[in-house]
Order: C-alpha cells, then structure tokens, then sequence
C-alpha cells in the first residue's frame, strides 16, 4: 500500500493532492515555490509594484485565503494595515495566526532598527524594527530553511522532496552570493540617501550607509523642509546617490537630484516591482548592478 | 503609647517596604498586563454652520417618511441628536475601542460611544475563529451587513453625515441591533458570502415588537422579540487593478414606531420590509491614489395601522418608500481626498385607507467634501451639503445649506478596515 502512495506522488495525479499555500508577498510566493516545488501552489495575495505597507484588502483576497490550506507572511507588522481583516473574514482556521499552517517569517529573522521607544510622534514605525529583511540575499537563504521546516510540519509526506528542493536551492543561492558580494565589493562605504529606509538590510550587508531619508519620519510624505535639509546633508556628505523605490512618485527625488547632481536610481523591492524582475535572482542581479 | 506603636509601626512598614522593592513587570508572578486587549480612542469633532437655524432645524421633516432628522430633540426625558447637529461645535462622540481574542474559539469587540448624552454600548460582540469551512457566528450588539455602509463605523465613512436615504428609513444608527449574525463564504475563485442575522427589532425609526401605550389598554400591542431578519448576499471580482463589488439584501420585521410625545403625536403599528442593493467599483492607480464609486439603493414597504392621537383615528396605512445615494471619491494620494454625494428619495406613496395621500416624492441632497489626512491617524474635512429634501410643519419646502469643517482623530491601537 505503502508503495503505490509513493507510486502516486510520482505521478503528476496528484496535482489534487496539492497544499494550497497562501503568502503575502511575490518573494515569499517564490521561495516558497521553489521548496515545495510541484507538491504545492501559492496563492499570492499582494501585488510585487505596490507599497508593500498598503495594500487594499479586496474581498477578492478574502476568497483566496478561505479557500488556502496554509499562510505565509512577512511580518514585522508589514501586513498590519490589511492582512487582520481578510484572516477575521475568511471562516478559514488554517489561516489564523495560532494555527500550525500559519508561519510568520518574522519570527526567524534578527530584525535591524528596533526602536527603543515607540510613540507616533516618531512617524509611522515599526515597533518590532526593519521588515523588510529580504532584501540581505544571506535572509533569503535563511527563508528558505524556515519554510522548508514549515513544508515538513505540515506535509511529512514529502519530507524528502522538500530538502532537496533546499539542499539545490541552497547550492545555486550560495553562488550567486558571491557573485553578488563580488559585484557589491567597491561600492562598500558609500553613503546613499533613500525615501523610505526599505534597503536597511541590503545595505546592511554590502556595506552601504542610509544618511537620510526624503521622508521626513516613516510614513510622512516629504515636506519642503525637510527636502531643503535633505539637499544640505547631500552637500556635505557627499552621497553617491538616491535609492528610491518605485511606488513612491519620483518628484521630491527628482528635485533633490537636480539641486545637488547626485543621480536617483530606482531599487525594485520585489519580485514584479520592474518588469523585468521576474524571479529572486533578477531581483538580486538588478539590485546589486543598479548603483552605477 | 498609641504615637510610638504607630511610629513603630511606619518604622516597620519602611524597613520591610525597602524589602519589596517593586518588580518590573516582566517578572511579576501574577502579572497579566500582556493580556490587555487594543485599545484605541476616537475622536469626532466637528464645526457646523447650518443656513437654518437651531431650533427651526429641528422641527423640519421629510413628511411621510421621518422627522427630526437634522437638529437635536427631546423624546420625554431623553435628548436625541444627530452627528453635526447644532451650530457652531459639536462633540460628536468620543469612541473607546477594545478588542482581543478571547480563547482559541472567540474574539471579541466592544465600541463605547461617550457622548453629552451619557455612554452608550454601540457594539460588543464575541465572533467565532474557530469554525471553518468559510463560516463565521457572531452574537451581542451589531451592526447589521445589510447593505455597504450599515456595517461600517461612522469614523470610516467619506462623508460627516448618512446618506439621506439610510438616515430617513433606519436612523443615525442604521440597523444596530442586539442578534446573532451567520456568514458564509463561498469556496469560490471568487468573493461570495450569504449572511442572515436574527434581531431583536429596536429600530426606532422603522422595526420594533414593543407594546406602545399603557399595558392594560395599550394603543398598540407588541410583538414578540426577536422580530427583525435580515438576509443578503455579496459578490466581488477583480478586473486588474478595479475591483468590483455588488450586493443585495432584505430585511422584514415587525414595526411599532412610537411617536405618541411629538407635536402630532401618532404610534405605527404594523409589519416593513427593507430591500437593498449596493453597487462598489474600486480602480486603484497605485498604492495610494484611487478613485471609488459608491451608490446604493433601499425601498421599503410598511403595511399597518396608525393610530393617530390628537385629533384620533386609526387609518391603515402602506407606505412605498424608495431613494438612493451615489458618491465619488478621488483619493489624491496619502494626505488628499475629495468627493461628491448625490442623495434622493424618489417614490413617496402613502396610503390611507386605501387613499393616496399625496406626499411629495422630490427629496433631493448634494454634498460634496475634501480631506486632509496629517497622518493615518488624523484626518479634517471640510464638508458642504446642499439639502432640497426638507419641508416645515406647514408642508413649505425649506433649503438647508451647512457646512461642517469636521476632526476624526485616533490613538492606540488602530484595527485595519475591510473593504
């Protein structure tokens, strides 16, 4: 008996066996592809050109996670503003936060920039620090270990197929790593100015330093005050340049560019952010060769 | 003798008090402080400048459909007021939020709305999280999801003020009732949900069961609770970046309406239906740019006796009553939004006896707002409504035009909003 169920996940039937994981963002739709591999689907509730921190919970969303056999977020408090509604409306208990089919990424990652205070004065902070961890290629290696352990809790059956899937996943990664490290070695100790600080673990990791952002405090859109202070930092320190993202319009960048000469290059965040990051390792090759 | 026990006694107090040094949260044995709920405080504060003065305001009606809509009165002892109700400012509510899971089965909310006119429970309930299968129970006092806007707080509208056709049939409140609600969703690529809610029937302004009256010789005999029922159904889609979101819903009950302290004192005894309709489009042009058509549409038919007090009689009465509202919103970006309402009830007929009694039907309203958001959490609008829907006691159409520069303000926790 044993066999012919080993016999059958070998076939491609068992497509109807498949665990239909729901995520919140493209990256972890793709990492989570690539371990769970032809065993799993996922259902990606946000869109990769979009702020990640506002996302409109369409009831479109809601259908989605009624119907997911599990959820993967980013956490960090990014899904705040518009997971809590769709899990509270689902009628779906593999989705809510106390079930075993529910991972929080969050939870595995040493998060940069943990406020010593949190008071909305400050803007519009994150009070567990940095969310947006993916960014440090070295977190998504360690991603996907997490939700290779996940795919095993919740799916012992495939326990060997999953590693695998790691096991080639990690091989391939730890190359391209160092290319990257390769590619990211002169730039180390540049000063970069960025709108908001969503680059805190890239520049983390290839020795880059966020001096200032557009945005007065998290949240807050630029006000001319600030863009004048803005402009006088770059003046004298002397940044190489603006790493913007692509869902904040472009115009208090552009302006700051013109002031001081120093260029605004666009910083995909996701996966679908430009079109032509398709899938993680574009994401990483675009990133580590967009400072020019 | 007694001074030193005493002064012996703070000695002693002071010496072991050192002793129990207090201990940081985190290492108190008993210590539950990590299982307060989220708690959150709005604030609703508005300026108003009304061409109508106060207390002509209050006596100008809708005749045949509702009275006392803008403005504040008296109902015996109790005072009763609108949002926005009087010139100059207007503490609207100060609303305290709490909410947290309950046990692995239940979360419960609770919505206090404290106003001059003491705290009133706007909402507790417990839902369940643990049922499945796309369904979800709740019970205690709520906000019905008959139609779009019913079920949103006032703080999450886009206007200060109802749409005039939900505020005529249902109140400021709309359908907020104690009941039991249950909601399924579909397992469909797409949103669809059933709901049916059982109420208690307290509508002031349509529903109700109580006996009206002294009980000996009451003027109209109650009904028994619960007596309102509310079904609907909604469906969504996603065309790209536009979602679109329609629903229709019914509501029947029982309906004693007691209006026997007014100045033509009268009590409605008899049985309403409510029929609603509601119709969402959503284009997004990025993450925070968008533009938001909103519109829905209620009839409602109220077939009974009314027992009429001062001269008596008791006609039987069947009212048809129908209006709708439709809005536009543009959302500029994160600190910008602006919109435009148009407001009718269009159909008026009213029976007595079987005769038409020749109400008017020409109810128009015209609104239209801009925002500035400092923050998520701070918002100020200016708002402007042209009002061509009202007449006075003598049947005198009368034009109300208002301003309302209205504070939305919110600390604490902050709960994310449904669509």
């Amino acid at each position: 008996m044993k066999k012919f169920i080993t016999l059958l996940t070998l076939l491609p039937l068992t497509l109807l066996a498949h665990l239909d994981i729901a995520v919140s963002y493209p990256y972890i739709g793709a990492l989570t592809k690539t371990i769970g591999g032809e065993h799993i689907t996922t259902t990606v509730l946000a869109k990769g050109n979009w702020d990640p921190h506002f996302i409109i919970p369409r009831p479109s969303l809601i259908a989605k996670m009624r119907n997911a056999d599990a959820l993967i977020m980013n956490g960090g408090q990014l899904e705040i503003g518009w997971l809590p509604p769709l899990i509270n409306r689902a009628g779906n208990p593999k989705v809510d936060t106390n079930a075993k089919t529910f991972l929080n990424l969050s939870h595995h990652v040493a998060l940069l920039n943990k406020p010593k205070e949190v008071d909305r004065k400050d803007g519009d902070i994150h009070p567990d620090g940095n969310p947006h961890f993916h960014l440090n290629p070295q977190n998504i290696l360690l991603l996907a270990g997490v939700i290779r352990d996940f795919l095993i809790s919740i799916d012992t059956e495939h326990k060997a197929i999953y590693e695998k899937n790691y096991t080639d996943f990690s091989t391939a990664w730890s190359q391209k790593m160092k290319i990257w490290s390769e590619k990211m070695k002169e730039k180390k100790g540049l000063k970069v100015i960025q709108f908001h600080d969503n680059l805190a673990y890239f520049n983390n990791v290839y020795g880059l330093t966020n001096i200032g952002t557009i945005e007065p405090l998290p949240g807050i859109p630029p006000s001319s005050k600030h863009t004048i202070e803005i402009i006088e930092l770059i003046k004298k320190e002397q940044p190489c340049c603006i790493l913007h993202d692509v869902y904040h319009s472009t115009k208090t960048a552009e302006f700051i560019s013109e002031k001081t000469g120093i260029k605004v290059v666009l910083m995909p965040h996701d996966i679908e952010a430009l079109e032509n990051i398709s899938d993680l390792s574009s994401l990483f090759d675009h990133l580590t060769s967009a400072i020019k | 003798m007694k001074k030193i026990l005493l002064a012996s006694a703070l000695c002693a107090t002071l010496v072991y008090g050192e002793a129990a040094k207090v201990l940081p949260v985190e290492k108190r044995t008993f210590d539950q402080s990590k299982y307060i709920p989220d708690i959150s405080a709005i604030l609703d504060f508005s300026y108003v400048n009304n061409s109508v003065g106060n207390d002509e305001i209050a006596h100008l009606e809708l005749p045949g459909i509702a009275h006392g809509l803008l403005g504040e009165h008296s109902h015996g002892s109790s005072n009763h007021a609108t949002y926005n109700s009087k010139q100059g400012f207007n503490l609207n509510y100060a609303e305290v939020v709490l909410s947290s899971n309950v046990d692995p089965f239940f979360s419960m909310d609770a919505v206090f709305h404290f106003s001059k006119n003491g705290v009133e429970v706007e909402e507790a309930y417990f839902t369940t999280t643990a049922l499945g299968n796309g369904l979800r129970a709740r019970g205690g006092k709520l906000n019905s999801n008959f139609g779009y806007l019913n079920a949103q707080h006032h703080h999450y509208w886009d206007f200060g003020d109802m749409p005039l056709v939900y505020e005529a049939f249902l109140g400021m409140h709309g359908i907020n009732e104690l009941g039991a609600q249950i909601q399924w969703t579909a397992p469909t690529p797409f949103y669809l949900m059933a709901g049916f809610e059982v109420l208690q029937g307290e509508n002031e302004q349509m529903f109700g069961n109580k006996t009206i009256g002294n009980v000996e010789n009451p003027i109209a005999k109650g009904d028994n609770a619960p007596s309102l029922y509310v079904g609907y159904v909604k469906a969504s889609h996603d065309i790209g970046d536009t979602t679109i979101f329609g629903g229709v819903s019914y509501a029947q009950g029982s309906s004693r309406v007691d209006h026997s302290e007014d100045e033509t004192p009268y009590v409605f005894s008899g049985d309403s239906k409510l029929y609603g309709a509601d119709f969402v489009v959503l284009h997004s042009l990025n993450s925070y740019s968008s533009i938001k058509w909103q519109s829905e549409w209620l009839s409602r038919e109220m077939g009974g006796i009314q027992y009429n007090l001062n001269p008596i009689s008791s006609p039987n009465i069947n009212k048809k009553q129908s209006g709708l509202y439709s809005q536009l919103i543009y959302t500029h970006d994160k600190n910008w939004k602006t919109g435009v309402r148009y407001d009718t009830i269009y159909k008026n007929d009213v029976k007595e006896d079987g005769i038409d009694a020749n109400k008017p039907n020409d109810f128009k309203k015209y609104s239209a707002m801009i925002e500035y958001h400092t923050s998520e959490f701070a918002r100020f609008r200016l708002q402007y409504n042209r009002n061509n829907a009202m007449y006075n006691e003598n049947g005198d159409k009368v034009d109300v035009n208002s301003i309302i520069l209205q504070a939305n303000i919110s600390i604490g926790a902050h709960a994310a909003h449904s669509f």
